[in-house]
């Protein structure tokens, strides 16, 4: 690093100095303005919010963001499509798997290509694993919020058994990068199935577990019961989705609705909903759909068809110019890729819808008029991850 | 007790020290992004346990924290916020940069926002390469510090100079 | 600057050269008759029963709208796209909400239809750089329901009752880009065009608080706009390049 570029950061961080004050208490006569972040421990990730108080009351509260924004839809128009998935496989990175599926498909939809069905099926079956790999955590990391420290162990160690079945396939814990266009990279190793209804078994333990340990507990009611209610009307106009709108009782999945490209339509299951619309009922759908996910897999496990796992495509990938936009219902909610293609081999442009930032948009409607301690338990139950709001 | 700062520390008195040090730091977890899962993996899960390391996870402020992980991606918003965190540890500190990200920019290379690299705002003494690092990686990042540690001079590192960033 | 090492880079030309040269026979079987006939075949029954959705909400949204609707767009069994005039931006999503039930809102963003001045091929190793003087506008190229200027909005809304979701585009001036705000329609509209004005640098009158969201403070420029440069690529060189290795089976 030359002297004038380290001059030229230290300039730029003390300018920036004011803008990452870490303790900004200003007590004035109107009240108290809090600072959240952006390192705290209770916001998993680097966002930051200012709430101006009233006592223990919030009169307003406003998230900062931008602490993790990497760049995602300027990078993707100077990468090929197959570099991109190594690139969007980072947005939510609890779950990444299910990042690449809707980017994929949509390249498939301009190309006018279509998986195999056993590329389709193990597509689904991943999609899904890779929802209770991210959901786990949450019923954990809800849990720590209000004050239970165990659960949050309880899921690291259940959830190891998740990723061990998604790194028998695709080698990765985290980042797979194992959906290509037209299918998949590879196939299913040897005994795979069997290790993943072990798998499955313990998720399902770990379900019960849950419930038992923080659902019916008396602390955790009172902490989230009527807490952050959100109605339905208000869920849909914000954009909110995933488990977040059906907890406010709308009964929408888009696995269900608007399936694109995964085998959801071939699986007896259930969309589960809740009316309460409160932190509550949050922590209740998640719970549930994790269960539902177990259930997906199991019957998806027992009917794999046989067959090749790529379609034909040319080895240099160039995708047709148009425009398309594909979503899926991602472990936090709608996730959808709009790519303009103009034939080149990079994407045009690509616009990333991505659950969180949507789901956060409420957090100055919903934080006001309550009280310090639930912003917590608020954004716990909302449920984001830093990467999928800033992208 | 004026031995550091005047240079002159028997040898194995500093070995003792070394070794006391060695087993019982307090780590500050900056976790930023992906790789903050893995680093709570290491840290949180039984399977990894970091503690059977003599690390202890979870100081409540930087201020009681011996050393720090910063796992994930800096971004020039964050990269302030960093440099001030660090500051506020009290000496001797250290750093483990963990992740391709945290490194060098990884897969953000040619990103506008991305910072390339923690190390041009702090110095790093352990680099744990990966998107994202096993939870294993970070534990043997964390022993290689701990080697280093027990190597290390405290006269010549307790001067009394400041640490200066290169 | 990073050095690559040589022999590395003759083998990632070597590659290079090779799959530039086996392109064209990979293509060829994917374009045989008997296959493209059974595809299209496919996609003509599906056209049927979708197009039906689309083609009834379209029909609608003209005798709501009339002539406010410019031009439209349907691509069977993908989307439903349509196009307005920046003036009538919020009147449509209005009549959207209202008539058709589009209370879902998904998403707005904005594209940018000027081909990139540092077009980059796969093969470069950096970016190319603009010459000085090549100031005339190049040819744009629109999209579904094409476009008029260098801007251009797009906003996605969803009906659950109806199970369509319509993509919304509106042409924006090429001076001042501004359209007016959607947050009275749906609130969560709010990040979204702080989002845009602060990628694009379109201006959304009406809307309460049009600070940036993403960026410090104090940041210059419009980073998505297709001109503004990503200099760390002029700086090193593509660190893929040295990734070509040949497949398996091929020989060196």
């Amino acid at each position: 690093m030359s002297i004038t570029t380290e001059n030229e950061q230290l300039a730029y961080i003390a300018s920036q100095a004011a803008d990452a004050r870490v303790n900004v208490e200003v007590e004035t006569d109107e009240g108290m303005t809090l600072n959240l972040g952006p390192q705290h421990p209770a916001t998993h990730g680097t966002l930051r919010i200012i709430a101006k108080l009233d006592g223990e009351k919030v009169v307003a509260a406003e998230p900062i963001m931008g602490y993790m924004h990497r760049g995602y839809e300027k990078l993707t128009e100077v990468r090929t499509y197959p570099q991109v998935t190594t690139l969007i496989n980072r947005i939510d990175w609890l779950g990444s798997f299910a990042n690449e599926v809707p980017f994929i498909l949509a390249a498939e939809q301009l190309m006018e290509v279509e998986a195999p069905p056993r590329a389709q099926w193990i597509r689904t079956i991943l999609f899904e694993l890779s929802r209770i790999a991210n959901v786990c955590l949450f019923l954990g990391d809800m849990a720590v919020q209000v004050g239970a420290t165990t659960p949050v162990f309880y899921a690291f160690r259940d959830r190891e058994f998740v990723l061990n079945q998604i790194e028998r396939v695709t080698g990765g814990r985290f980042h797979p990068n194992f959906d290509r266009i037209g299918g998949l990279k590879d196939d299913l190793p040897k005994g795979w199935i069997e290790e993943t209804r072990g798998a499955l078994d313990r998720m399902k333990s770990f379900c019960d577990e849950m419930e038992e340990l923080v659902l019916g507990n008396e602390i955790f009611q009172a902490r989230t019961r009527n807490i952050g209610v959100i109605p339905g009307d208000v869920a849909l106009s914000y954009g909110l989705s995933g488990a977040n709108l059906r907890a406010s009782g709308v009964d929408w999945d888009i696995r269900r609705d608007a399936n694109v490209g995964l085998v959801y339509d071939q699986v007896d299951w259930k969309v589960w909903t809740h009316p309460d619309g409160d932190s509550f009922a949050r922590f209740w759908v998640r719970l549930q759909e994790t269960r539902e996910a177990c259930n997906i897999i199991e019957q998806l496990l027992g009917s794999i068809p046989s067959g090749p796992i790529m379609a034909k495509v040319p080895r240099i990938i160039k995708v047709p110019e148009g425009e398309a936009y594909v979503a899926t219902e991602n472990p936090l909610g709608e996730m959808g890729y709009y790519v303009v293609s103009k034939g080149d081999l990079t994407p045009f442009r690509v616009k990333i819808r991505s659950a969180s930032f949507s789901n956060m948009s409420i957090t100055p409607w919903i934080l006001k008029d309550v009280f310090v301690p639930d912003i917590i338990s608020i954004l716990a139950s909302l449920y984001f991850i830093l990467g999928d709001i800033d992208r | 007790m004026g031995l550091v700062e005047s240079g002159k520390m028997p040898k194995s008195l500093t070995k003792l020290l070394n070794m006391s040090r060695r087993y019982s730091m307090w780590v500050y977890q900056w976790g930023l992004a992906c790789c903050a899962i893995e680093m709570g993996a290491a840290f949180a899960s039984p399977r990894y346990d970091v503690m059977r390391l003599g690390v202890i996870p979870l100081p409540a402020s930087p201020r009681q924290a011996d050393f720090l992980v910063v796992s994930g991606t800096v971004t020039d918003k964050m990269a302030p916020a960093v440099r001030r965190l660090w500051e506020q540890m009290p000496d001797p500190k250290y750093v483990i940069s963990m992740g391709s990200c945290a490194n060098c920019g990884g897969p953000y290379w040619d990103s506008y926002s991305v910072t390339k690299g923690v190390d041009q705002i702090v110095p790093v003494d352990v680099y744990v390469p990966g998107c994202p690092p096993r939870p294993e990686a970070l534990l043997e990042g964390i022993v290689l510090l701990q080697e280093r540690i027990m190597n290390e001079d405290m006269a010549e590192r307790w001067k009394g100079d400041p640490i200066v960033v290169e | 600057m990073a050095d690559i090492p040589e022999h590395l880079l003759k083998r990632a030309q070597a590659a290079r050269e090779k799959a530039e040269t086996e392109q064209p026979v990979d293509e060829q079987p994917s374009s045989e008759p008997a296959e493209t006939d059974t595809a299209v075949a496919v996609v003509e029954e599906e056209v049927i029963d979708v197009d039906e959705k689309a083609e009834k909400t379209l029909n609608k949204i003209i005798e709501g709208l009339g002539e406010k609707v410019l031009s439209s767009h349907i691509a069977p069994n993908r989307g439903l796209w349509i196009r307005v005039s920046s003036e009538n931006w919020r009147q449509t999503a209005q009549f959207l909400h209202d008539e058709l039930d589009c209370t879902f809102f998904d998403w707005l963003s904005v594209i940018d239809w000027m081909p990139s001045p540092y077009g980059r091929e796969l093969d470069t190793e950096q970016d190319i750089e603009p010459e000085q003087d090549s100031t005339e506008p190049e040819q744009m190229e629109w999209g579904y329901t094409g476009g008029d200027t260098r801007f251009q909005l797009i906003c996605r809304v969803y009906s659950i009752s109806n199970g369509i979701g319509i993509m919304v585009k509106a042409d924006l001036d090429n001076q001042s880009p501004r359209a007016l705000s959607l947050i009275p329609i749906y609130p969560g509209a709010n990040w979204h065009e702080r989002e845009a004005r602060e990628m694009f640098g379109v201006t959304f009158d009406e809307h309460p608080d049009l600070r940036n969201i993403y960026l410090p403070g104090d940041f210059e420029g419009h980073p998505l706009r297709k001109d503004y440069p990503l200099l760390s690529r002029r700086m090193k060189p593509w660190p893929g390049i040295v990734d070509v290795e040949a497949m398996p089976g091929e020989d060196k």
